[in-house]
């Protein structure tokens, strides 16, 4: 329990050593606000990133994990170059990702989905397979809307030759081996955060 | 290459021949102390310029390449005669490649003619064989060599160097010297270079603050008018933004500029009124930094009155805007909202950098350097280096202002001094004494009148003319002459040179500006005579010399020389002792750094022992303990011959000026004396100021930050059975009526976070702070202390934190303040809450009244100049150092105690202080003793003597202000140089038209 909390928002719950990790990284912040004006996304966003790192810096996690912030960053790095501090904010958004999907927070299940789903496909096809990964993401989301929903933009995509139909072409580009080493250098790195790769 | 060492105290300084291994690849450049030195030795190679001149173009490259590419010169190439001869006459060159057979003009034409150019350019003649007499021919007029072709670089190679090596010794200069004070500064940061260039050099009217300061110049690109620069367009709306290369670690600055807060704030104020009210100044900072004397009220004004905006924030992006030479800039505001903004310039506050070359200097003179570049100094010093007898002034050791670099500058003028004077050396050779004034004064008045000409032309002719006729109607003026513009060289010989053995006064009339200048004080030692002989008038020249105002003040010089009288103001005698009012450290070593000169002092302490502040202080920001240091101080101020310490006593009154003063000391259960001495220097110093905002006084559970200091000091603080620690910046600081930066507390916050964080990690350290005044170097202090989990709370001083104490709680206190970055509520809870109240000054009005000494709007020592003259009294011989000047660190406040001493020193090494003005005498004979002239004296400068016979003045007292003169029904009271006659003279003469 921290000695601090702001008054009529939630209190942190106990799993903020996970966020330890992310504190060490920005703990430097001034909170100049130089990430903030130079994200592309930020007006999308509903924590401004310089909100975020001071919720991370004031161990905040159920307010960090309430927001969309990380997800909707593109990892474009513009924060990361400006930032006066030189502090990894990039990473930083990507490991509150990894967070979030390992404790398999409800509010980004969609995104987590999308996520699995896609370097699923990769595994298998060595590439992005439009219509496994479609086929892939609807099923995941167990609910019967969700293909209604993408239907306009997938006719488009589909009216441009965009979406490779059929299975094909996955038996000889099995790529176990990499992803697996990659997992496994993840969790060497990332052990105090018991993240699981969300590749 | 360059080496230096020291012996018996003294270093040598000195050039050796280039070691011959790394002779080829060395580009050279010499350290700044090589007194006269030539640019060659500055520069090395590079700037050793060699001509080329053959009609070949492969020679010319191949030359090129061996001397240019290879070995470092600097070359130009010239393909024919008449362009060789154009290149000499337009630069000069050092050494010429000449090449005889050559179409047009053959090398023999040239050499002749380039050496009528430049008599000592050194030539090399190149020949084929079949033309070696010719240059032998050659080396007759003046080549010095010759060198057959074909030829390999080995061949040419040698000759060239051994040309380079004798330009290059003529150019250096051995000096032994006793001390070395570098003072070589910092460069101005070049946004270009970094990653984020903030539109600098890519995006119009982006400026740094360098260059805004010349375009606000009267002397500027556009005569002082605010254009800007694209398009010449007044400028109505600017941007200054802030931490430009400075609290930046992407271009490896993690250091702040100290300077860029204020003079920014400084260029915005002054651009308003050059470019008019409906001008627009905005500066985007991200903490306001004005922690220097008197900043703080600036900084207020600046915003409050002259209307400058101020916006928290950090710029990220400035673009040109399409179709307009606008600058768009967007920042995240204090609230979080992105701003978008155009302005018609931006000026990018641009930090201070250490020198490119400082870190070989360092590495010549064995002295190290910082990560940053910035020389290292010994701990508790800003000058003294880790190499004894080297010292650094003004920037080089850290950021700093000009009011510092000046101090810094004079602490290590003193310290090399003292060096100097420990090793039994002297300062440098006085300057020869003035020649003594011929003594004229019984005889009668004889005037030289020397009027100046202006221009030439009969108007002036007929002017001086008739002035000449006028003037020598008077039997006293014995010669009239007229020079030509004294104002120039030609003139002044002249006039020096005039022949005054026949007369014993001299009046000069001439422009206004000589008139007034400094130049007329050098005529007394060319005529000879005593100043008060030399009146130099202004003449009038545009209303003509017949006019109202020349007749009237050549006729009130002419009669003021006739009626001057000769009483002699012998000036005052040096009395060879300093008083040292307080014993802390800055006191003390005032007291040191003059007594080291053989100067004896009085260091006056009012409580029973030395030390002052630093007796409670523990260690410093970097762990370095201050015990020690101040146990070494006080031993050496014990042990010191010079030095006689009085304790528990304090100065009640004084009088007397520069030179001479008489202080009268009260000590406790001891007969009250008086101490005369020729210079005196203000130690009293400071204390934490007294509080009782947030609880203070109510629990154990709220302390000062000399509280917790005392108890950390004596292992009274158990770190281990508490949680969290709040601390509060600001306490009754930086607002009215304590409206200045204490400078010292931030700092010591983040020591006293850093010190509880090392003891026990798990420690919560909350810091609510309104700006983090953490200059200089300690800017690395704050982000060291924000890695080690210190959690900080901007506030802003309408909406102060909330304290609430409850002792029964487990956690006593707790803190309610609003986040601005969530712009929440926060609440923390602590065990212990620091407040940092700041630095209320010690300088009893006793001693102010006592030696006339002016304080600031704060209470502090007013200094006679800001930045020039930051330690001393508008009074002459007082001086002020330490807290006593404005709240400083241990470094700070040493630094202006030894540039208080050097700046005593200047007086107290003297023997006589030049009748530095008039005083009143009595003429004895005159006086019937009515005593209103000791009724009258304002400042009880006069006395009756002990037997009650005669009226005496003190001339240590007397201002001269002739009071006693108009109240004296006798004219016994006089005051010297203005007798009656002499006043009455020149004002009938000014009205003798």
């Amino acid at each position: 329990m921290q000695p601090h909390s702001a008054t009529g928002s939630p209190t942190p719950d106990d799993g903020s050593t996970a966020l330890d990790h992310v504190r060490n990284m920005v703990s430097a912040c001034i909170q100049c606000g130089t990430c903030t004006g130079s994200c592309p996304n930020a007006l999308e966003m509903d924590l401004t990133p310089r909100k975020m790192w001071r919720l991370v810096i004031l161990e905040r996690l159920a307010d960090v994990m309430a927001s969309r912030t990380f997800i909707l960053c593109s990892a474009c790095y513009t924060c990361t170059l400006r930032c006066p501090r030189g502090l990894p904010l990039t990473t930083a958004m990507e490991t509150l990702k990894g967070i979030a999907f390992t404790r398999r927070e409800a509010r980004h299940r969609n995104s987590r989905l999308f996520y699995e789903k896609f370097m699923q496909t990769v595994r298998h096809h060595g590439r992005l397979h439009e219509m496994a990964f479609m086929t892939g993401y609807f099923t995941a989301m167990k609910n019967p809307l969700t293909p209604l929903r993408f239907a306009p933009l997938g006719m488009k995509l589909m009216g441009k030759g965009k979406v490779e139909m059929g299975f094909g072409k996955s038996a000889a580009t099995h790529l176990d081996a990499l992803f697996d080493k990659v997992a496994e250098i993840e969790r060497a790195a990332a052990a105090p955060l018991e993240k699981e790769s969300h590749a | 290459m360059l080496a230096c060492w020291q012996t018996c105290g003294y270093f040598n300084v000195f050039s050796n021949n280039v070691n011959k291994k790394t002779k080829k690849k060395h580009f050279f450049w010499q350290p700044f102390f090589l007194l006269k030195s030539e640019l060659l030795s500055a520069m090395g190679r590079p700037a050793f310029h060699i001509l080329v001149v053959d009609d070949e173009s492969i020679i010319r490259q191949s030359l090129d390449a061996w001397l240019g590419d290879e070995e470092g010169y600097r070359v130009t190439m010239a393909a024919s005669g008449a362009e060789a001869l154009e290149k000499i006459a337009a630069a000069p060159f050092h050494l010429m490649l000449l090449d005889i057979k050559m179409p047009g003009m053959d090398g023999v034409t040239v050499l002749e003619k380039a050496k009528v150019i430049q008599p000592d350019l050194q030539v090399l003649m190149m020949t084929a064989y079949a033309t070696v007499e010719t240059a032998v021919e050659a080396m007759k007029i003046g080549a010095m060599d010759y060198l057959i072709k074909p030829f390999e670089p080995d061949a040419l190679i040698p000759k060239v160097t051994a040309v380079y090596e004798a330009f290059r010794e003529a150019g250096y200069r051995k000096e032994t010297v006793g001390a070395i004070v570098l003072a070589t500064g910092t460069t101005c940061f070049d946004p270009s270079v970094g990653k984020n260039p903030m539109g600098y050099g890519v995006v119009p009217n982006v400026v740094t603050s360098l260059a805004f300061e010349r375009m606000l110049s009267g002397t500027g690109p556009d005569g002082g008018r605010l254009l800007r620069p694209s398009d010449k367009q007044p400028v109505k709306k600017a941007a200054w933004i802030q931490c430009v290369g400075s609290r930046d670690l992407q271009s490896g600055a993690d250091f702040c500029s100290t300077v860029c807060c204020m003079f920014a704030l400084k260029e915005a104020a002054v651009a308003k009124t050059v470019a008019g009210d409906d001008f627009q100044a905005t500066i985007i900072y991200m903490d306001m930094r004005t922690f220097g004397k008197s900043f703080e009220r600036y900084g207020q004004h600046t915003e409050s009155t002259q209307g400058v905006r101020l916006e928290r924030g950090r710029v990220h992006s400035i673009a040109p805007t399409p179709g307009s030479d606008d600058v768009a800039i967007r920042w995240t505001s204090a609230s979080g909202e992105i701003h978008e903004e155009r302005f018609d310039l931006v000026v990018l506050s641009v930090g201070q950098r250490p020198n490119a070359r400082t870190a070989s200097m360092a590495e010549r003179l064995e002295v190290a350097c910082d990560g940053f570049g910035f020389l290292k100094t010994a701990p508790f010093s800003d000058t003294r280096t880790g190499r004894a007898g080297i010292f650094a002034g003004g920037t080089l050791s850290g950021p700093s202002d000009i009011a510092e670099s000046v101090i810094r500058a004079s602490s290590a003028a003193v310290n090399a001094s003292r060096t100097i004077h420990r090793a039994g050396g002297g300062l440098a050779d006085k300057t020869a004494a003035p020649k003594t004034a011929r003594d004229v004064s019984w005889e009668p008045p004889r005037i030289l009148a020397v009027l100046c000409r202006c221009d030439t032309g009969t108007e002036m002719d007929l002017d001086l003319e008739a002035w000449s006729a006028r003037l020598k109607q008077d039997p006293a003026v014995a010669r009239v002459v007229n020079l030509d513009r004294i104002c120039t060289a030609d003139g002044w010989n002249a006039l020096t040179q005039t022949d005054t053995t026949d007369v014993n006064r001299v009046l000069v009339g001439a422009c206004r500006t000589f008139a007034y200048g400094k130049k007329a004080h050098g005529l007394t030692t060319a005529f000879g005579l005593d100043p008060a002989l030399i009146e130099t008038v202004a003449m009038d020249h545009h209303q003509g010399l017949g006019g109202p105002a020349t007749v009237a003040t050549i006729m009130a010089g002419i009669s003021r020389l006739k009626n001057v009288s000769m009483e002699k103001n012998q000036g005052i005698a040096i009395v060879n002792r300093a008083l040292v009012v307080g014993g802390g450290i800055a006191g003390m070593h005032a007291a040191l750094a003059i007594a080291d000169h053989g100067v004896d002092i009085t260091l006056v302490e009012a409580s029973e022992g030395l030390g002052g502040n630093l007796s409670w202080l523990h260690q410093t920001i970097d762990g370095t303990p201050i015990a020690p240091f101040l146990e070494n101080t006080i031993s050496q101020i014990e042990k010191h011959p010079k030095i006689e310490v009085m304790t528990d006593s304090r100065v009640v009154g004084a009088f007397g000026q520069a030179g001479h003063f008489f202080s009268t000391i009260e000590t406790a259960g001891a007969p009250t004396m008086t101490v005369e001495h020729g210079a005196v220097i203000l130690a009293t110093g400071g204390v934490e100021a007294p509080t009782d905002a947030y609880g203070y006084g109510t629990s154990q559970a709220v302390v000062t930050q000399r509280e917790l200091e005392i108890r950390i000091h004596e292992n009274q603080l158990n770190t281990d059975g508490m949680t969290s620690v709040a601390m509060i910046q600001c306490v009754g600081s930086r607002e009215e009526p304590r409206n200045y930066c204490s400078r010292v507390c931030c700092p010591t916050a983040l020591k006293q976070a850093l010190w509880m964080k090392s003891h026990s990690p798990d420690l919560q350290v909350y810091i609510l702070y309104r700006d983090m005044m953490t200059c200089g170097l300690n800017e690395a202090w704050y982000t060291e202390a924000r890695k080690q989990g210190v959690l900080f709370f901007q506030y802003e001083p309408n909406r102060k934190p909330e304290v609430s104490i409850d002792a029964n709680e487990d956690m006593p206190v707790t803190v309610r303040l609003q986040d601005p970055i969530l712009d929440a509520p926060v609440k923390i809870t602590a065990d212990l809450l620091v407040l940092a109240t700041g630095i209320v000054l010690h300088l009893p009005e006793t001693l102010t009244l006592a030696y006339g000494v002016e304080r600031d709007r704060d209470g502090f020592f007013q200094e006679a100049d800001s930045k020039w003259r930051p330690v001393e009294a508008l009074k002459a011989g007082v001086f002020g150092c330490g807290i006593t000047l404005s709240p400083r660190s241990i470094p700070e406040a040493v630094a202006t105690a030894e540039a208080a001493a050097g700046r005593a020193l200047a007086i107290l090494m003297g023997e006589r202080l030049p009748s530095a003005r008039v005083t009143a005498s009595v003429r004895h004979s005159l006086c019937t003793l009515c005593l209103r002239c000791i009724d009258t004296c304002p400042y009880g400068a006069r006395f009756l003597d002990e037997a009650g016979q005669r009226v005496e003045v003190n001339p240590a007292m007397c201002q001269g202000c002739g009071d006693c003169a108009t109240v004296c029904p006798n004219s016994a009271s006089i005051v010297e140089g203005f007798s009656h006659r002499s006043l009455f003279g020149a004002i009938d003469g000014a009205m003798a038209m």
